[in-house]
């Protein structure tokens, strides 16, 4: 179903519970995607899908709340769901739920985004799709033979409209693709595997692959790291000094401060007191700043809330100093912060949460790194900079973490733990090569360990964030590397000290 | 109409009778799950919350698996949608055609043969679903009532009832209920406990779960001495079945293992070799009643069985779906869902009241952070266990925060290495000699 239609499905389901002295808010969504794997020159999955339903969020006149979903986007279906809807917030409200009248005060909003896609979903034949994601990936397979490789390509568009009983109607289009090389490769007995990606909004990535081939190098560079990393000793733990790349820090942005400031979670939260926002929080070092929003063109676009609101850009971290959190309609005043269209969700189907877009770790104090065309070679360039710079203290290692392989963290007790591919000292001149080992430790200790940045803003780390039981896309970054003081409250795992 | 008995009119007839020589199908196969889902929740002590309320769900969608008439392959998901046109599934065929590729391996539709009897239907969940739902409520209530006073709880109940059905152009036309039960509840969500079957939890169960959780809550409470390098580790059931999900469904998956992506190669299962200590042996069984991993046909139309992965420590197979048992050349086997349907026994195993007694010095684990980002193939793990609880002398004493640094596999072949079980889980509590040190 088109974006208009998919609007007047859901004008029409609202101008019907004109009767209802509560609230509802209606969600529709229609999503295609088309998938493929290749593995080892051959395909292994080409997949095309659609998906589509309605969701129905209904509130009694007291602030009661029921949800109703189904995967037929039709209007008898949506009358169902809206009686259905209303019946359970009238259980609710006889349980003695926590009421929420938040909803009533939201801005009214109407809005129709056009599809930001540069090459709208279909434009470029799925056979065509096929045909360059081989390419390329026959490409890779013949410059690195010993690994085993597998290369994937994934295009989805989401067209949603969220309408309310206030008269808002919101529709817009996300648009996604991602390619992605994935690497196994073996030595001395060992095995490590690596993963990459080039991500965006449409089949433009592969367009610019195949004329660029960064992700190639990028697959290369790793796959070469990966096979280093196989036969490479494992540090004693401790505390070193670190430099994280952007991936590692997005992780430690994303996890350790964006989840903590999310309006449901300040009752569970390091940066919270008695469920508000410790606004004016000193968290790290003058410099640093800690931001979140939709960036045009980016894997986690999303400009409105599933809520129908606008989705606000936020300085959660101004100058080391904690300024703001992400509010939903429903908890952000609770939480002792503005609402800022926060809430997503993963589809019609699931309650929308306070969650991240694209978040950025940003700190006053840059020192130039001039990107290089290898790995290795920006290794090299980073050692070189900060001797330049006195960065490096003779005698201590400085370990350079690369790859982010995900993270945790429990926000109540702010301990988080971060897995990378493998790390190098690059305080010794012959760049050794280590095993990854775990990066944890307390939030507030790694981001007040933050002493600078090395390189312009990268912001194309892209996941997916699984709070609540949902997958939704995420990404951001930081600076090429962030520069990280020892700290007796973050650690490296490895072998015993 | 219903989406499956539309597919396979509309499917038929393109066997049979395709509109255009190049949309002709020699094979397919559908896959359609109808469902309903009834769920209700608890955040922060308040029940149905604006983000856990009572919700109702339902769904008709599935995926069907076609071979052309020139060999080549397609798969699609499909969704009943509102589209009831044969003019919008011509349209898809259309499509699918385009999508296909080729892989010989794939293009085969088992026959059908004999179902075996597993029960995967609780009636009594089909009457929550219908309508009859207080149990829900009250559960939710008794959670509350029963709640240590300082603690916030978090919780959640889900049940799900519905058909599957499963179609193939060979003959087979399986249709049969099924349900499902998830319950879970956490204290300060530190401390949790959960039940997931295809049948309602039963009062005895719920209080057993409840007890024990509470007194591990209760155990956090007091600080405990530091844990030595001498400190057994036990791993929790849940921790468990995380390992197993982490570290051994990914490289027991037939696909990684003939693409050469798992931690053993095919000749070490052809060889037998011996990989765990012969204690272990790991399996999958569809075929206990009511359990989550259980059901009657894979997707893929193959009837459930039970599988052998590994006996007494020896590799026999990896798990197979129809198109890699081609490739292995033998018979799919049974599959798991997630980690459900996978069980890893020990021979020598004790109850866990039991075991907890012989623990001079240790350490459970209860929860880890981070352990996905671990690298499955390796084995290895580095890991942070904050709120872990101390054993000393058979007793639980108190709360200690741990990391860990060892290997899966190295500790499924340790000859230390021991098991026990608890009626409350499907996996065991491992207890394992590991590096542990304090966080």
């Amino acid at each position: 179903m088109e974006q208009k239609e998919i609007k007047e499905l859901v004008h029409s389901i609202l101008s019907e519970t004109r009767v209802f002295d509560g609230y509802v808010i209606v969600r529709a969504q229609s999503r295609r995607e088309w998938s493929m794997r290749i593995s080892n020159g051959r395909f292994e999955r080409v997949s095309t899908g659609a998906d589509s339903g309605l969701g129905v969020q209904a509130f009694t006149k007291n602030g009661a709340t029921g949800f109703a979903t189904s995967d037929i986007l039709a209007e008898g279906i949506g009358q169902k769901l809206v009686e259905k809807a209303i019946q359970l917030a009238c259980r609710n409200e006889a349980i003695g739920t926590k009421l929420n009248l938040r909803i009533w005060n939201a801005p009214q909003v109407q809005a129709e985004e056009t599809n930001p896609a540069q090459k709208v979903f279909g434009e470029i034949p799925l056979l065509e799709l096929e045909e360059m994601v081989m390419t390329l990936h026959a490409r890779l397979r013949d410059a690195f033979q010993e690994g085993v490789w597998q290369t994937s390509y994934r295009q989805v568009e989401e067209v949603w409209c969220i309408g309310r009983t206030d008269g808002t109607n919101v529709s817009f289009v996300i648009p996604r693709a991602v390619l992605m090389h994935q690497g196994t490769v073996r030595d001395q007995g060992k095995a490590q595997s690596t993963l990459i990606h080039r991500s965006g909004m449409d089949a433009s990535v592969l367009f610019e692959e195949l004329a660029d081939h960064v992700l190639e190098r990028k697959a290369l560079d790793r796959a070469g790291f990966a096979r280093a990393v196989c036969g490479a000793p494992q540090l004693p733990s401790g505390h070193y000094p670190l430099i994280i790349d952007y991936g590692l820090a997005k992780g430690l942005a994303h996890e350790a401060f964006g989840h903590a400031v999310e309006s449901d979670h300040l009752n569970e939260s390091v940066l919270g007191e008695a469920g508000k926002l410790r606004k004016g929080l000193r968290v790290a070092r003058p410099g640093v700043n800690i931001i979140d929003g939709p960036l045009p063109g980016d894997w986690a676009y999303q400009p409105y809330s599933a809520n129908g609101l606008l989705r606000q850009t936020v300085t959660i971290v101004q100058d080391g100093v904690l300024e703001a959190g992400l509010g939903d309609i429903f908890s952000a005043e609770e939480a002792g912060m503005p609402v800022t269209g926060a809430g997503r969700a993963e589809s019609y189907g699931h309650i929308p949460l306070p969650r991240m877009s694209n978040i950025r770790l940003l700190v006053d104090r840059m020192l130039p790194l001039t990107p290089a065309g290898h790995l290795m070679d920006e290794v090299k360039a980073v050692r070189e900079t900060l001797l330049q710079h006195g960065e490096l203290i003779e005698g201590e290692k400085n370990l350079l973490l690369l790859g982010y392989r995900g993270g945790q963290v429990n926000p109540k007790t702010g301990d988080f733990v971060f897995q990378c591919d493998g790390i190098i000292d690059v305080a010794d001149s012959d760049l050794p090569i280590y095993q990854p080992s775990i990066f944890s430790g307390k939030i507030l200790s790694a981001l007040e360990a933050i002493r600078g940045g090395l390189g312009e803003g990268c912001y194309d780390a892209i996941g997916t964030c699984g709070k609540g039981g949902q997958s939704v896309a995420s990404s951001g970054g930081s600076h090429r590397y962030l520069l990280m003081d020892a700290d007796q409250q973050v650690s490296l795992g490895g072998e015993h000290g | 109409m219903k989406l499956v008995a539309l597919l396979e009119d509309f499917l038929y007839q393109s066997q049979h009778a395709p509109k255009k020589e190049e949309l002709c199908l020699a094979d397919w196969r559908i896959l359609v799950n109808e469902s309903e889902a009834v769920s209700l929740g608890i955040k922060d002590n308040s029940p149905g919350s604006v983000y856990t309320p009572p919700s109702y769900r339902q769904g008709e969608s599935g995926e069907v698996f076609l071979v052309w008439a020139d060999g080549k392959c397609s798969q699609a998901m499909v969704q009943l949608g509102s589209h009831d046109e044969r003019e919008y599934w011509q349209q898809e065929l259309e499509q699918w055609r385009q999508a296909s590729y080729e892989d010989p391996d794939a293009a085969h539709i088992p026959s059908p043969e004999p179902l075996p009897l597993v029960a995967v239907e609780d009636q009594a969940i089909k009457r929550i679903i219908t309508g009859d739902d207080q149990i829900l409520f009250d559960q939710v209530r008794l959670w509350l009532t029963d709640k240590p006073v300082n603690a916030k709880l978090q919780g959640s109940i889900q049940t799900a009832w519905g058909h599957r059905h499963v179609r193939t152009s060979t003959g087979l036309a399986v249709t049969y209920q099924q349900s499902q039960f998830v319950a879970w509840f956490s204290f300060d969500s530190l401390i949790g406990g959960g039940f997931a079957k295809r049948r309602l939890s039963r009062p005895e169960e719920q209080e057993a779960l409840w007890v024990r959780t509470l007194s591990f809550f209760e155990a956090m409470q007091t600080g405990a001495p530091p844990v030595g390098l001498q400190t057994q580790v036990i791993l929790a059931p849940s921790m468990t079945e995380d390992m197993l999900g982490q570290f051994i469904l990914p490289n027991f998956s037939g696909d990684r293992v003939l693409e050469g992506q798992g931690a053993f190669p095919k000749e070490s299962f052809l060889e037998n070799k011996l990989v765990f200590h012969p204690h272990f042996s790991l399996l999958i069984d569809p075929l206990r009643p009511l359990e989550l991993g259980s059901y009657l046909i894979t997707p893929e139309g193959v009837p459930a069985n039970r599988t052998v992965l590994v006996r007494d420590g020896k590799l026999q197979t990896p798990f197979l779906r129809v198109k890699d048992s081609v490739r292995w050349g033998t018979k799919p086997t049974a599959l798991p869902q997630g980690t459900a349907g996978l069980y890893l026994k020990h021979q020598a195993e004790v109850p866990w009241v039991k075991a907890l007694q012989g623990v001079e010095d240790g350490v459970l684990v209860l929860s880890v952070l981070g352990l996905h980002t671990q690298e499955a193939v390796s084995g290895s793990y580095s890991l942070s266990a904050p709120h872990s609880l101390r054993i000393i002398k058979g007793q639980i004493v108190g709360k200690t925060d741990v990391k860990l640094t060892g290997n899966f596999f190295a500790d499924l072949a340790a000859p230390t290495t021991k098991a026990a079980y608890s009626d409350l889980d499907p996996h065991p509590y491992l207890m394992i000699t590991t590096g542990v040190q304090t966080l």
